[in-house]
């Protein structure tokens, strides 16, 4: 499992794929109940190289639910939890003067960024310059510190949450960041059976423990193979021409931007948006034990991918009209070209 | 393209057949086609079957271009198989028309692609799912063709309606000048055939004149007495020249109905027994029964019997005597409307000629006592005084009109014919009284011209023989009221009422 592609055959990297992410799923669902399909893109996330932004109330278990996928594949994790006092070098790390052997030097002491896995709770009461720190990272998968550029060992990801809810003294996510994100999922309250699933989990003397599915030190390479492997998966031209009309049809003034579009929109999905759509696309397809990408596959994928890249206008907050309901609209009038 | 055959294909044929129909509505209900109008429905369906059978080769040909485009029939299957565009990223992937860009897309995972395809195919069975339904097709578009074919029963039944009298004499004329083509052998016939059809043409066309009318009317008529002249010649010629019975029976009661001009040569020889034989062909349609005679022994060029050679041709050809009568009703409608239908030169007082009578003594010459003083009283004809003037009385008695058997002639003194719009014919479908000779307005017959012996036992046509120059008229008569004017309860003249009552 997770061996170099060029031993196994590419039926073999496959099989592999499916059941590595169905081991990572069933894992993580050890600890966390229910929010199946946040785990999910949760790990999509991750072999599609991007980020994800997970927005909830408190106490859903979102610092759990990525502690436990860390642990699952293998990846180190750290959290950071945004203040609105929180600085920048508080997160990629700062120069301390250290003394060796009565040498007095600088040497870099890296921040809580430098992880396989990067929790950013709260993302939203940071200050935009302590936000703005975190766009090299998650975009460059490196930082500079006093003109010194330190690389972040891949795989990397950041995790970041913000709450709804508590708006007062918070400070949303500026556009340029907002769209670095590859999906944003929403974790909704659990059912009851799932909160009772809970309680019986978390208040009794029960302990999941859980299964690794790599040894820390070649977890990182084992995940970089999957990533090269969606990345192998082939997309027929009227596919792309598909994902290239939905990007317009999203677009106001766009081609074929349906009325909806100009109505409630002010601006529509960039292309980091296709690029997230083919990439979540590809992934649904190895899920699915395909190698060539399917429109049910871009389908799936429109809704977590676009939702946060729209940005709605006055008029549609006024008439509560969600990014989700446009998107759906979208899907339901574009048509599927077939050469 | 399956769905347009068959409107196009009614349509059209409804065009072709729209004569033919128009003709028969004619034949069996008396009701014809606006000759225009029909012509130009007819132009119409056909032009809308063609244009509807174009679009479906457009339609169809824009189908196969489709189809054979790779992708578009690789999505074609992959929606068939439902294999999520497998085939479809293959096709692409695979394209031999593609740019070689296309194939360099292939990543390593193609072949896991194309064993996938391959195995996708092996589920498919062409002929079951590429199977040509072409009952379907031609069901739904049956409702289109009988749409079409309905529109265009209702768009003739609008366009029927009752002939004029011209029109049913420039139909009978067309058909006459059809039969002539058909059995036309020289080109004095397709001449006479040219001229009846113009005749017919020049008796619909309402914006000729009459006298144009006429005209055409006349020119027919000449061209079909020096066609009948020519027949004449010709047969006689041939019945004079050296013919030989061909009667071997020995007696023989033939009876040789001919129609047309018997141009037989008789060739034959009659052996022992009695000959017999007479044609009886000759111009009348009618029939000539073979006489009996006696030829014994051999007989070269005796009485045998005729053969008439051209039976089969003149069979279906009108008869000149037929045709002139055809011609001549025609020029006696192109009168009737005329005097229906006075032109505006016509009108009284417009002649500047007419007006005035001569004054006495406007004219140095004029004789005073042969002119009648319409201011003098008492001046009444008298008869045998002004025989040639015996005018009718516009504004007599009727009960004071009587001929009272005058040997003068057909004098109907004070009964002023006017001209009215009678039906003197029956119409085709119309049911009479029945043939009554007493019905009959004109009886003239014609006798066929018959050979005769000649010297040397030579059969020779009787060209002396009285011909009747003018067409015989014999069709029953419509009933007449005894409200009808005059002129209308078809007077015998008087001379001809003891032979007839």
């Amino acid at each position: 499992m997770g061996a170099a592609p060029q031993q196994v055959s590419p039926d073999q990297r496959v099989a592999d794929f499916r059941k590595i992410f169905s081991r990572a799923e069933s894992e993580v669902a050890r600890v966390i109940v229910g929010h199946r399909e946040v785990v999910r893109k949760l790990l999509t996330a991750l072999f599609c190289g991007g980020h994800i932004l997970i927005e909830g109330v408190p106490g859903l278990g979102k610092t759990l639910m990525v502690k436990a996928a860390s642990e699952t594949l293998g990846l180190s994790f750290k959290r950071i939890q945004f203040t609105p006092d929180l600085m920048p070098s508080d997160i990629i790390g700062t120069q301390v003067l250290t003394e060796s052997d009565g040498l007095r030097e600088f040497q870099f002491k890296p921040g809580p960024i430098f992880a396989h896995m990067v929790l950013g709770d709260e993302i939203n009461r940071a200050t935009p310059k302590t936000q703005s720190a975190v766009l090299e990272a998650m975009e460059e998968h490196q930082v500079t510190v006093f003109g010194t550029t330190y690389l972040l060992d891949p795989p990397y990801i950041v995790l970041a949450t913000q709450n709804p809810i508590e708006l007062e003294g918070t400070y949303p996510l500026p556009e340029a960041q907002m769209d670095r994100f590859i999906f944003k999922v929403v974790m909704g309250s659990p059912k009851p059976d799932e909160l009772r699933e809970i309680l019986n989990r978390t208040t009794g003397t029960a302990q999941n423990k859980i299964q690794p599915l790599f040894e820390p030190a070649r977890a990182p390479q084992a995940i970089e193979d999957l990533k090269a492997l969606v990345r192998e998966v082939m997309v027929a031209e009227p596919l792309e021409r598909y994902i290239i009309s939905v990007i317009g049809g999203c677009t106001p003034g766009g081609p074929g931007a349906i009325p909806e579009v100009s109505q409630y929109l002010r601006f529509g999905p960039s292309p980091r948006g296709a690029q997230a759509l083919i990439l979540c696309a590809k992934v649904n397809a190895l899920l699915a034990g395909r190698v060539s990408v399917s429109y049910d596959d871009i389908d799936d994928a429109i809704v977590p991918c676009l939702r946060h890249r729209l940005l709605l206008n006055f008029q549609a907050e006024a008439e509560s009209v969600s990014s989700e309901s446009i998107l759906e609209q979208v899907i339901k009038r574009l048509k599927k070209p077939r050469t | 393209m399956l769905c347009a055959i068959a409107p196009a294909l009614t349509a059209i044929a409804l065009g072709v057949l729209l004569q033919p129909l128009g003709d028969l509505t004619w034949a069996r209900y008396g009701y014809a086609l606006a000759p225009d109008r029909a012509a130009a429905l007819s132009l119409a369906l056909i032009a809308a079957g063609l244009v509807v059978l174009a679009a479906g080769l457009v339609l169809a040909f824009r189908a196969y271009r489709r189809a054979n485009d790779f992708v578009a029939a690789a999505a074609e299957l992959d929606d068939l198989l439902e294999c999520n565009q497998e085939i479809v990223t293959f096709a692409t992937l695979a394209n031999p028309s593609a740019p070689e860009s296309s194939r360099a897309r292939r990543t390593p995972l193609f072949p896991v692609l194309w064993r996938r395809s391959i195995a996708l195919f092996g589920g498919l069975d062409v002929r079951r799912e590429f199977r040509l339904e072409v009952g379907a097709p031609l069901r739904r578009s049956s409702i289109l063709a009988g749409v079409v074919a309905l529109a265009m029963i209702l768009a003739t039944m609008g366009l029927v309606r009752a002939p004029t009298p011209e029109n049913r004499e420039a139909a009978k004329l067309r058909a006459i000048a059809e039969e002539i083509a058909k059995t036309a052998t020289s080109s004095d016939d397709t001449a006479l055939a040219d001229k009846i059809r113009a005749a017919a043409d020049a008796l619909e066309n309402s914006k000729l004149p009459p006298e144009e009318k006429k005209a055409r009317i006349e020119e027919a008529m000449k061209q079909a007495k020096k066609a009948a002249e020519k027949r004449d010649n010709s047969q006689s010629g041939k019945n004079q020249g050296n013919g030989k019975s061909n009667a071997q029976s020995g007696k023989g009661n033939g009876k040789s109905q001919g129609q047309g001009n018997s141009s037989g040569t008789g060739s034959g020889e009659g052996k022992a027994g009695t000959g017999s034989g007479q044609n009886a062909g000759g111009n009348n349609p009618g029939s000539g029964k073979g006489g009996t005679g006696n030829n014994s022994g051999k007989n070269e060029g005796g009485n045998g019997t005729a053969k008439n050679d051209k039976n089969d041709q003149n069979k279906g050809a009108p008869s000149n005597i037929q045709l002139q009568d055809e011609l001549a009703k025609a020029e006696a409608q192109v009168e009737t409307a005329d005097a229906k239908n006075p032109g505006p030169d016509s009108k009284p007082g417009d002649d500047k000629n007419q007006g005035g009578a001569n004054k006495p003594g406007d004219k140095p010459d004029q004789k005073s006592g042969s002119q009648l003083d319409p201011n003098k009283p008492g001046d009444i004809p008298k008869p045998g005084a002004n025989g040639d003037r015996n005018l009718p009385n516009a504004g007599g008695n009727p009960k004071n009109n009587k001929d009272m058997g005058s040997n003068m002639g057909d004098t109907h003194l004070g009964e002023f014919p006017t001209s009215t719009n009678a039906q003197r014919f029956l119409k085709p479908g119309d049911k009479g009284a029945g043939v009554d000779i007493k019905d009959a307005r004109y009886v003239m017959f014609r006798l066929p011209g018959a050979p005769t012996s000649g010297n040397g036992g030579k059969t020779v046509l009787d060209t002396d023989r009285p011909k009747a120059t003018t067409a015989y008229v014999n069709a029953p008569l419509a009933p007449t009221s005894d409200d009808a004017p005059p002129d209308e309860r078809q007077l015998v003249p008087p001379r001809y009422r003891d032979m007839i009552h």
